[in-house]
């Protein structure tokens, strides 16, 4: 008995992209074949290969650009608050570039989400209801939360920097700054909790870990931006330890993320070039690498030349995107698997009650 | 490549309606997600037993017809 | 079966009307707002005659999709989707644990059939993750999506842990089966449950429903049928994991992964929480950290530098 797809009939469901269901990539053995459940995958009966679950239909680019851009708004803000906080009229500039940095998500970011859409001109109904079940509901309320304030305060930041005699647009940006830091707080890793409330197994295997990546890079990739457009070397100095700790965190993440994967059984939707990207692109040469210089450069009095820590920076941003984009891709894959996907559904994987 | 026919609406389910043409023969049409009309706009015309033109586009591996534009015609038109 | 006393009213076989509440005679359960109803899909008795999926075409005017003919048993559907509703899943294998085990067309005594459907389930996935209000609970105790709000962001589909949820890439919004909503509001059975001609769906009452499984069980594993059970009644495989019960159960004779369906589901809902508390007490602590290291210098106390 076979239940191998003939190259056809595949061909013939694969050309039309309208509403065909995906063709599963694997047609597997025959579905009476008992199996348990092991570390590596499910190795028990499937339906001809089938996965039971449905990939997300986001674009991956897109929407791992938003989420790239949503973290590196948000935590610009957060960073040019606490420098503001801390050092007032000293850290002027870089305060000032902050909080334009954090106009990114707004400007750019949100249409990406409204493009990724399916149908874009109703975007507005995303306002019609809030609701604590989705992390979508609470991001889109984040992110309008955000816009408002990120936005009041750069409008404060430009008309200082136009009129500075006007005292008081200071005052208004200084108190504008606080509701957009905690706003930026969240905008920074609610994202991963959009990823983690749903049913795909890699995203839902490690919500806590995952949110300790996707906050930990934020932070890091917003304050490698600042650190490479800034001339002063004391705040350089403060963002690049910023960057190093968050790093630090970040690959740890990684550490907790990637054991908790080899538990539940998902870990082989990391096997082909998404999971390239994540191991390589983002662990290696977008965290490990930048920690590396960084930690280097923060322990050495005068710090390594300049080119080398804006390498750093120009690595740990890439890493940054590159963990979203491929986040998203290896999720997609695990949905698909249905050695994945039903080994993550095993009775075993339930939370504890 | 668009064509058109012309005929009554006669089901309506959410964004898929049946056209019957002057030879009593249905088509069944999805409403395109770029077309101008809404699905909330279908359920009246079904239920007038409106005469309309379709402009549209065949679907690939599907068995039905990408509607356009919807548009209505006066009750005489022949 | 007993035919019901409002049954010698319609003593014709042509109808010029509606029968008002049709389902109390067809389906023996009266359709009233506020109950919760459902389906019962007993495997047992399914022949894999897709009427159901017809049925469900020709009710809610949805497009045969994947055209093309997969290799896969009887099974040229494939799966749920965005214009298949119903989905009859075909498994050939020798032995079915059963009654018929040990005859000597292997393949013919285990041959299992399934009419695959959205499962409504209590805490439903799809609904709790629609950021616009779409999808909703009617009072039928039924998730459907209002397709007047659908912004086809896509967010149910990876949701729903069951791949029932799809967005048409026509029409760009979300569909799944709506338990026939619109049949339901008319006093009529669902479209799928009225033509299955063996009551392999059965449409009623969810407490009712689930009586009579737990005894069609009991009735199985009397006469040698051990590998019988169900699936997404409380507490059951498929009801797991915070998601309550499903509205739309099964009977099952082999692991769900033999239907394609996860053993241990699970509520996507419950790890909101866990996540966002993690990620904010993350980044909190990397700001306090940035916070100890932009420290003023003693000069910036005095009154600032350059």
């Amino acid at each position: 008995m076979t239940t191998t797809i003939s190259p056809d009939a595949a061909a013939a469901t694969q050309d039309g992209p309208e509403d065909a269901p995906r063709i599963p990539r694997r047609a597997t053995a025959p579905p009476s074949v008992h199996g348990r459940p092991n570390r590596a995958g499910w190795t028990g009966p499937t339906y001809y290969g089938r996965s039971q679950l449905k990939a997300s239909p986001f674009e991956n680019p897109v929407v791992g650009g938003y989420i790239f851009l949503a973290g590196l708004s948000g935590s610009a803000a957060v960073i040019a608050a606490l420098a503001d906080l801390r050092q007032g009229a000293a850290a002027a500039a870089l305060v000032r570039r902050g909080r334009y940095l954090a106009l990114v998500a707004p400007i750019l970011g949100a249409p990406l989400l409204i493009y990724d859409l399916h149908t874009p001109k109703r975007f507005y109904n995303m306002l019609r209801v809030a609701k604590h079940t989705s992390p979508m509901s609470i991001g889109t309320w984040i992110l309008m939360g955000f816009t408002g304030a990120a936005g009041l305060t750069a409008a404060a930041q430009a008309g200082t920097d136009l009129w500075p005699r006007l005292r008081g647009l200071n005052g208004l940006a200084r108190a504008a700054q606080v509701p957009t830091a905690l706003t930026g707080l969240g905008l920074s890793t609610y994202t991963a909790s959009l990823l983690s409330a749903t049913s795909t197994p890699l995203w839902a295997a490690a919500p806590r870990s995952l949110a300790m990546r996707f906050g930990a890079s934020s932070m890091a990739s917003a304050a490698s931006a600042l650190a490479l457009t800034e001339p002063d070397p004391d705040h350089r100095r403060a963002l690049e330890g910023t960057a190093a700790a968050a790093l630090a965190v970040e690959l740890a993440g990684a550490a907790i993320a990637h054991a908790t994967y080899r538990r539940t059984g998902v870990e082989g939707a990391l096997k082909g070039k998404a999971g390239r990207v994540e191991h390589i692109g983002a662990t290696l040469l977008g965290t490990a690498l930048p920690l590396g210089i960084l930690a280097a450069s923060l322990l050495t009095r005068r710090g390594l030349p300049r080119p080398v820590t804006a390498l750093a920076a120009v690595a740990t941003l890439a890493g940054t995107a590159a963990l979203r984009v491929s986040i998203m891709a290896a999720g997609d894959r695990s949905a698909e698997d249905p050695d994945v996907s039903f080994r993550f559904s095993q009775p075993e994987n339930l939370p504890e009650r | 490549m668009t064509y058109v026919k012309e005929g009554v609406v006669t089901i309506v389910q959410e964004s898929r309606f049946q056209l019957t043409d002057d030879n009593g023969i249905a088509h069944l049409f999805l409403l395109d997600r770029n077309a101008g009309a809404e699905p909330a706009q279908l359920a009246p015309l079904q239920a007038r037993q409106a005469r309309v033109r379709v402009t549209y586009e065949q679907a690939r591996n599907l068995i039905g017809l990408v509607a356009r534009s919807v548009s209505l015609l006066p009750p005489a038109a022949r | 079966m007993n035919m019901h006393p409002r049954a010698l009213e319609h003593a014709t076989s042509t109808l010029d009307h509606v029968i008002p509440n049709e389902s109390e005679l067809t389906a023996g359960a009266r359709i009233v707002p506020g109950r919760s109803y459902g389906f019962f899909t007993d495997t047992t008795v399914c022949i894999g005659c897709k009427a159901c999926e017809v049925a469900c075409k020709e009710w809610n005017n949805l497009p045969a999709d994947n055209l093309g003919l997969t290799g896969q048993s009887f099974d040229n559907t494939g799966a749920l989707s965005a214009n298949t509703w119903r989905h009859v899943a075909f498994v050939e294998k020798s032995g079915s644990h059963g009654l018929r085990d040990g005859l000597d067309q292997k393949f013919q005594s285990g041959w299992l059939m399934m009419s695959d459907v959205c499962k409504h389930c209590h805490n439903a996935p799809c609904l709790e993750a629609c950021p616009t209000g779409a999808l909703f609970k009617t009072e039928f105790d039924t998730v459907v999506v209002q397709q007047d709000i659908c912004n086809g962001c896509g967010y149910c589909v990876p949701a729903c842990p069951f791949g029932v949820v799809d967005v048409s890439t026509v029409d760009g919004k979300a569909h799944k089966c709506t338990l026939c909503y619109d049949r339901l509001k008319g006093g009529l059975e669902p479209a799928c449950a009225k033509s299955c001609p063996t009551d392999s769906i059965q449409f009623g009452e969810l407490s009712d429903l689930q009586v009579r499984a737990a005894e069609r069980v009991e009735h199985l594993h009397g006469i040698g049928v051990e590998s019988a059970y169900l699936y997404g009644t409380p507490d059951a495989p498929g009801a797991t994991g915070g998601l309550g019960h499903l509205n739309a159960f099964f009977l099952l004779t082999d692991r769900p992964e033999v239907y394609n369906l996860p053993a241990a589901p699970t509520r996507p809902a419950n790890r909101v929480a866990p996540s966002l508390a993690t990620g904010l007490a993350t980044v909190a602590a990397l700001a306090l950290a940035s916070a100890f290291l932009f420290a003023p210098s003693p000069e910036d106390r005095r009154g600032g530098r350059r």
